[in-house]
């Protein structure tokens, strides 16, 4: 510890203070869902703390085993209420690639185009809770409002703001015609602007950085060893991306970046997930201006042969796999599903150590906690 | 190419055994190995390859066996898959290799009875506190309360109208 | 009788209860207001605070069992009494009454009113630790605990910023400093950097953005009011609107000529116009910052602010020597 004057005066008034415990959550204004940490405090820094999860476990494997595949499309959708299209996608393509159908192109852009708005969705959803964690109210604010942009195209395309139901099992159930593309682009252009705007005030607004830098650090060394992915482990210089390295849905003709930082704390993965809303913006328009004709869905069977299928993909916050098995029957044997929250969850002991009882907010924004996704 | 290397490193640390790869959608290698063969060829996977990124450890009941899948990603998928036996099934952990398999193991050990030896902190992940250890939700089993609980928690009261 | 009565006046109606309790109710609107705006919101309606307040009242009063029962109805009350209190010697008041004359518009004046209203401003800080601590939740202390750091932090920086215009002016009465603006000069002209000062104090003070951390909502729940509700809430909610408005009415005194040497019609808006001013100030500052750590605001306290005040005491005492 350095010996400048405001830290020697923190000091000398803290350290007559035994250890405390202070409980974040399972109801806590910093967190969005239930999870119980109990922090040791020193002071103000952190000595230790435990966690607990399960408060929203729901046991959606076991539910899933007891419904048929159809059905299933909608259980899996309810895992997580802000990535909810990407559990379907990862399931629906699990389940074609056991029945060997070939979903067409047309609908594979869609699902695409409701993969990269929900990323959006997400990721101005983490900017406004990050923002109001450290304080700033001001773009929490702005961050909802203009991702009201976001759900109300995806409440046309879709007919529901967060659980679109847009996916069933051998293509889509929407589809978009020309005066609604041109439309969505130009909100979608309008939306840039804004998401520009918010990048730049995050820039050189000091206070927002002298909140966010050097908290929560987590070195790469780090993110290998919890198997971290996602934005949290590209900010660290962790180069890892479903998207571009195992392509599905239509990703293998969309040509995007994938935006890494090297700091590996709070700040740095800001400045991955913004860039990446703006990225994702750039893709959605190459998915509509390059929309393939043709149906929107196969026909698939009900029952599915046996076999098993290993399906992955990337979530708003990083590698989501599905494992299913089937037994020749209409229902699936084993619906595994690992969601990218419960790896970065493992490090949050870690990156609480030794940090202030104030940063606790940010160090939490920062992962992008879902805690639905991990308890499942 | 990676996966060949890695079978063929696989077959040299195993020549005991069989290693076949099976090709599974999508885009993933199956590869099956006996239960006290895991933890060494994971040794092999980060020792040799770097191959540290585990996705998931899947667990299942088929029936006969209790069959632990862990997911491997570099690149390209590789399982590797073992079965135990369903009586007091028990395999060492690889928490010393990866720690990020600590919480898949946990949640394996509460939803089949899956025994890591040499874990961590071998708490319940997901389910709650007062929940009965002798019932693990992920086994197969005809018990029709497992999806329609009917046991009530110990100081859960029932709030009917007229109370 | 008739000077009972006019005190009784002075104390309940005009300036006292009655019209701190409109003014902070409707600085409670004007801010919340703005704030919204800013934000691209829109904001309450104009009875929103006093529908909040009369809700308040209503609520049922619980405290957790171990919490001080007398000790944290008394503290609210203590507060407002010292707020209220240090108000009688704020201007603007009308007609004067009693005291000295010549200070004119507050309702008592004498030399050295400055120090007490200082001092009776610092015991609300004192009383909003003290609530914390004795109403022994963990929330609760710790926001405590931040509240009395933060005290240390801006209080120094505050009372030399404050200090400046009773030096330059050569008296410690608060009417009197107002009333010489208006024959020199606004002391905001003179000392600029004082009433900079001065307004991040009162920030601090008010315990608003950026400077809102003992009471850090996504933090520590409401710091050290977590566990009050109902009519104590109510009080304390209530102390914390009239302290706003009594530093602003501080500030518009000390720095910007208060009422000035106006009739009553005239000089009530004029203040009124000052006082919105320092009031927009505050609000638009709320909205602008993300909120500071306990340790970066005490080294910014400590680092920037007290010698930035030194600097301005020295620079006054030069001119007032000079």
């Amino acid at each position: 510890m350095t010996t400048r004057p405001s830290d020697y005066l923190t000091k000398r008034l803290t350290d007559q203070m035994t250890r405390i415990t202070i409980p974040i959550g399972p109801q806590h204004p910093a967190l969005k869902e239930p999870l119980s940490f109990l922090l040791t405090v020193e002071g103000e820094r952190i000595v230790e703390s435990v966690l607990r999860l399960g408060y929203v476990h729901r046991g959606i494997e076991r539910i899933c085993q007891n419904r048929n595949y159809v059905q299933n499309v909608h259980v899996v959708e309810r895992v997580c209420g802000i990535c909810s299209h990407i559990h379907t996608t990862v399931y629906c393509q699990g389940v074609e690639a056991l029945l060997g159908l070939q979903v067409p192109p047309r609908a594979l852009y869609l699902r695409t185009l409701l993969c990269e708005l929900e990323r959006i969705h997400s990721h101005m959803l983490w900017l406004g809770v990050l923002a109001e964690n450290v304080g700033f109210t001001t773009i929490f604010m702005y961050a909802w409002r203009d991702r009201e942009i976001v759900l109300d195209i995806m409440e046309e395309l879709s007919g529901g703001r967060v659980a679109h139901a847009v996916n069933v099992i051998g293509g889509v159930r929407v589809d978009v015609d020309e005066p609604q593309v041109d439309s969505i682009l130009m909100r979608l252009d309008e939306l840039e602007q804004r998401i520009e705007t918010l990048l730049g005030v995050i820039q050189h607004e000091r206070t927002f950085q002298v909140r966010t830098r050097g908290v929560g650090h987590l070195s790469a060394e780090q993110v290998r060893r919890y198997c971290v992915v996602g934005p949290t482990a590209r900010a660290s210089g962790v180069d890892v991306d479903m998207r571009r390295d195992a392509p599905y849905a239509a990703y293998d003709r969309l040509d995007f970046r994938v935006i890494t930082a090297e700091e590996g704390d709070v700040w740095a993965r800001t400045m991955v997930r913004v860039p990446e809303t703006i990225e994702s913006l750039h893709m959605c328009q190459q998915l509509l201006t390059g929309l393939p004709d043709g149906p929107t869905t196969v026909r698939a069977r009900r029952r599915v042969p046996p076999g098993e299928v290993v399906s992955r993909a990337e979530a708003p916050r990083g590698e989501l796999i599905y494992y299913i098995r089937s037994d020749g029957s209409d229902r699936p044997a084993r619906v595994k599903i690992r969601t990218p929250t419960l790896p970065a969850l493992s490090t949050l002991p870690d990156q609480l150590r030794g940090v202030h009882t104030a940063d606790v907010p940010a160090v939490l924004a920062g992962v992008d906690l879902c805690i639905a996704c991990a308890d499942r | 190419m990676l996966m060949e290397a890695i079978l063929q490193a696989l077959r040299e640390t195993f020549p005991a055994e069989t290693i076949e790869a099976r090709a599974v959608p999508i885009g993933e290698t199956f590869v099956a190995l006996p239960p006290d063969c895991l933890h060494p060829a994971a040794q092999v996977l980060v020792e040799r390859f770097d191959l540290r990124h585990l996705s998931t450890i899947t667990g299942q009941d088929t029936g006969s066996a209790i069959e632990l899948l862990y997911h491997f990603w570099d690149g390209g998928g590789l399982t590797l898959r073992t079965s135990l036996p369903r009586e007091e099934p028990h395999i060492a952990t690889l928490t010393d290799l990866i720690p990020g398999a600590a919480f898949y193991e946990r949640e394996v050990c509460e939803m089949l009875g899956v025994t890591f030896d040499g874990h961590p902190d071998p708490r319940a992940l997901l389910l709650p506190d007062d929940w009965d250890k002798e019932q693990l939700p992920m086994r197969m089993t005809n018990d029709q309360s497992i999806d329609h609980p009917t046991k009530r928690l110990p100081d859960q009261e029932t709030h009917r109208p007229n109370d | 009788m008739n000077d009972w009565l006019s005190a009784l006046f002075a104390l309940f109606i005009f300036p006292g209860f009655g019209f701190l309790f409109v003014c902070a109710l409707a600085c409670q609107w004007i801010d919340r207001r703005v704030a919204a705006r800013l934000q691209g919101r829109i904001g309450p309606p104009w009875f929103q605070p006093l529908a909040d307040f009369v809700k308040l009242m209503a609520k049922e009063d619980i405290l957790p069992v171990g919490a001080h029962e007398w000790a944290c109805a008394a503290l609210p009350l203590v507060s407002l009494a010292a707020v209220l209190t240090a108000a009688l010697y704020i201007p603007p008041s009308f007609p004067p009454i009693g005291g000295d004359e010549r200070g004119g518009w507050a309702t008592s004046a004498f030399e050295g009113d400055l120090i007490v209203v200082l001092f009776l401003f610092s015991i609300p800080a004192l009383a909003y630790f003290l609530a914390g601590w004795l109403s022994v939740s963990v929330f609760s202390v710790v926001g405590g605990n931040r509240s009395l750091l933060q005290y240390f932090a801006y209080e120094v920086p505050f009372l030399m910023a404050l200090c400046g215009p009773a030096i330059l002016s050569g008296s410690w009465s608060i009417s009197r400093i107002a009333a010489q603006q208006s024959q020199t000069v606004w002391m905001v002209l003179v000392q600029p950097l004082g009433f900079l000062l001065a307004i991040i104090g009162l920030i601090g003070k008010l315990k608003r953005s950026p400077f809102d951390i003992p009471k850090a909502k996504s933090e520590i729940g409401a710091g050290p009011l977590t566990e009050f509700s109902g009519r104590k809430l109510a009080l304390w909610y209530l102390t914390l609107h009239m302290q706003m408005v009594v530093g602003i009415f501080l500030l518009v005194n000390l720095f910007l000529g208060g009422c000035g040497n106006w009739s009553p019609g005239p000089a009530a808006l004029i203040f009124g116009v000052k006082a919105l001013l320092i009031l927009l100030v505050l609000s638009v500052a709320s909205v602008l910052y993300a909120r500071l750590r306990i340790d970066q605001l005490a080294n910014l306290g400590w680092r920037v602010l007290a010698p930035l005040a030194l600097l301005q005491m020295l620079v006054i005492i030069w001119i007032g020597v000079g």
